[in-house]
């Protein structure tokens, strides 16, 4: 045994006082925005990155078993909305009259002019969303109500930071340039018949940090 | 609208929970005065971390190397006089920066009092060693001297301790000048 292993393991006891709160908040706003380059997933969300996140998620956030295949369906009642809305485009305009207000499409320019005529649903309904179609017309066809939502519930999740290395600025400090990947999604509910609909938009931010030489 | 914040945390937090501590004590001892040790410390990691915290980990040996650069660019920096007077405030006692628990602990107490009495140069030798748990390469590189050079000095170091904690514990220290080599 070394002679000073007993010295070294009791010097060891000696444990230094950690820095005080102020003083590591004190170096947060110091880092400034380089603390937040390199994250790290606190253990329960180490799976987040997984391609069943979005499920992984709701049940985290304790929705029941049976609505986790409400992200699919969410998907299928947007497609049916839309479609209930061309359909009825298509169906309560008069024929050429939606042609006719799209300044964009070459063909109308060349067909004669149309009496303006306004078909019988076109009322106008102060609370619809979409030109020409009642509430009650968009909740009959689609199928979905229209009211009762609740406010949506945001969440943004972190996939992946990639550096992309250093960079010369003209005039100004060399920086590193670093790329965040997230994913928000965005989640509406309706109480009253269990409806959810879930939204995943991908989002970039680029970050950059100035490097000092020392 | 509800917006939940991402569950992630910041790994420098992390890192600084580990590390924070023994940073801080080797910060101290470089330090001119006790209350520049936070400013020193929080020069030196900003400094590193934003040179190589993308990585997500940094050497603790990098943060322990600025650290004591900047203690001597920050001492050169000052006049002559001051340093005079800093001096004094250089030899506070290092229990200050150590958990107070052990205040109940008599020889822990003498333990401390020996190392304070170290020379300066055996103490940043020791406390890399034993807090900081860097090696004996390590340490050579943070302190720009030779591996046999920082090796010597731990060893002097640990062989005054032996010698000095039964007197301390005694309550008859020697004049450190004297022992000191």
């Amino acid at each position: 045994m070394n002679e000073f292993e007993k010295l070294e393991a009791e010097l060891k006891e000696l444990r230094p006082l950690p820095p005080s709160d102020a003083f590591t908040a004190r170096l947060e706003e110091a880092l400034g925005d380089a603390g937040n380059v390199a994250m790290r997933c606190l253990p329960d969300q180490e799976d987040d990155t997984s391609p069943n996140d979005s499920i992984k998620n709701i049940k985290k956030k304790g929705f029941s078993s049976r609505l986790l295949v409400f992200a699919g369906l969410g998907s299928l009642g947007l497609a049916a909305v839309w479609a209930a809305i061309f359909y009825l485009s298509s169906s309560l305009v008069p024929n050429g009259s939606s042609e006719q207000n799209d300044p964009a499409n070459p063909l109308i320019a060349e067909s004669g002019p149309t009496p303006e005529v306004p078909g019988v649903g076109l009322l106008e309904d102060p609370n619809s969303p979409l030109h020409g179609i009642s509430l009650k017309e968009l909740q009959d066809v689609s199928v979905m109500p229209v009211s009762g939502w609740i406010d949506p519930q945001i969440n943004q999740r972190f996939l992946r930071r990639v550096d992309e290395g250093v960079f010369d600025r003209p005039g100004g400090l060399p920086a590193r340039r670093v790329r965040h990947y997230f994913m928000d999604e965005t989640l509406w509910s309706h109480p009253a018949s269990d409806l959810r609909i879930l939204s995943t938009t991908p989002r970039e931010e680029v970050i950059f940090i100035e490097l000092e030489t020392y | 609208m509800n917006i939940d914040n991402m569950n992630n945390e910041p790994i420098w937090k992390s890192w600084f929970a580990r590390h924070g501590a023994k940073l801080l004590l080797f910060a101290r001892q470089q330090s001119r005065r006790p209350d520049e040790a936070e400013d020193l410390l929080q020069e030196a990691f900003v400094r590193i971390w934003r040179l190589y915290g993308h990585t997500g980990e940094v050497a603790p040996g990098l943060v322990y190397r600025a650290i004591r650069r900047l203690a001597i660019d920050w001492a050169r920096s000052i006049d002559r006089r001051k340093a005079r007077e800093d001096k004094v405030a250089l030899d506070s006692p290092l229990s200050f920066s150590f958990d107070r628990t052990l205040e109940q602990d008599e020889r822990k107490q003498a333990l401390l009092r020996a190392v304070e009495r170290l020379p300066a140069e055996q103490k940043e030798v020791l406390t890399l060693k034993i807090w900081a748990e860097l090696t004996f390469d390590e340490i050579a590189r943070t302190l720009d001297e030779s591996l046999n050079t920082v090796a010597s000095r731990y060893r002097y170091a640990l062989q005054k301790l032996k010698d000095w904690v039964p007197e301390e514990m005694q309550g008859k220290p020697q004049d450190s000048s004297s022992t000191a080599s």
